[in-house]
């Protein structure tokens, strides 16, 4: 099974352009990334400027409308996120609490689907786009 | 640059209704546009949060709470992630997805190791750049 785990950092809703995470912390989540490679689990991962550099882009009236960061209505955001494949939502939970998280954080974990739990009809529907993404 | 685009969840999502056949019809044509275009890195769905749990990190203390997360206002259905040139042409790529009815993508841009600048030391770099090789064996 594959889980997300979704980092909520504290107060990144506001944080500013080029805003970047505490070397030391860098440091520490480097080690803890290196264990979850090492026990195999680890698929991906990747860290995300805050909303600020980001946009968002609202569907209605048949004409997408475009809104820059920092996106005043959020009041969590996410920050970054680790795709890993391990045996159970336990497991996972398991991993996540060791996670070096600063004080105040939430790591909200989520299985991905996966092509297996849908219905042949629906399987046939999607193709093979997913399996064709790089 | 890379980009992360959230889908929000919805009632819907969140009970576990799968879209309709028409729907998946118009998301894999979007679908096989950008990968044509070698704009889709990866999309994946995620199950409703009943199925996930959230861990909050205070004080030195760690609690656990189980799905579903029905306080939270901003929860997230699935994501592309996609390779573009700037945040405009992300913006553009996705002002063609196959959406309607208020839905809200947000699109944001990855951190990639040259953001760092003088913070990322070489052995950092080169420690990244080995977890990165790593992870790519763990997906075979």
């Amino acid at each position: 099974m594959r889980f997300m785990m979704l980092v909520i950092p504290k107060g990144y809703a506001s944080a500013a352009p080029g805003t970047l995470p505490d070397p030391k912390l860098v440091e520490r989540m480097s080690k803890y990334n290196q264990s979850l490679t090492n026990a195999g689990v680890l698929l991906a991962l990747d860290g995300l400027h805050p909303p600020s550099a980001g946009a968002r882009v609202r569907f209605a009236g048949g004409k997408p409308a475009v809104t820059d960061g920092p996106f005043a209505e959020a009041k969590e955001v996410l920050g970054g996120y680790w795709m890993i494949q391990v045996k159970s939502k336990a497991e996972a939970i398991e991993w996540a609490k060791r996670a070096p998280m600063p004080d105040g954080d939430v790591i909200e974990i989520r299985q991905v689907q996966e092509m297996a739990d849908f219905t042949p009809e629906i399987q046939k529907a999607a193709g093979p786009t997913r399996l064709g993404a790089q | 640059m890379r980009f992360m685009v959230f889908v929000p969840g919805g009632k819907e999502s969140e009970a576990g209704v799968l879209p309709d056949e028409k729907l998946i019809a118009a998301m894999q044509e979007f679908n096989e546009e950008l990968v044509k275009a070698g704009v889709m890195l990866a999309a994946e769905g995620l199950h409703p949060t009943s199925k996930g749990a959230r861990l909050k990190f205070e004080s030195g203390k760690t609690t656990v709470i189980d799905g579903p997360f029905t306080e939270s206002k901003e929860l997230i259905a699935g994501f592309w992630l996609i390779h573009a040139k700037s945040l405009d042409d992300a913006i553009g790529w996705m002002k063609r997805a196959p959406f309607g009815g208020g839905v809200k993508l947000e699109i944001r841009p990855i951190f990639e190791a040259e953001d760092f600048g003088k913070a990322l030391t070489p052995e950092l770099r080169k420690r990244d750049e080995r977890l990165r090789a790593q992870m790519k064996e763990n997906q075979q």
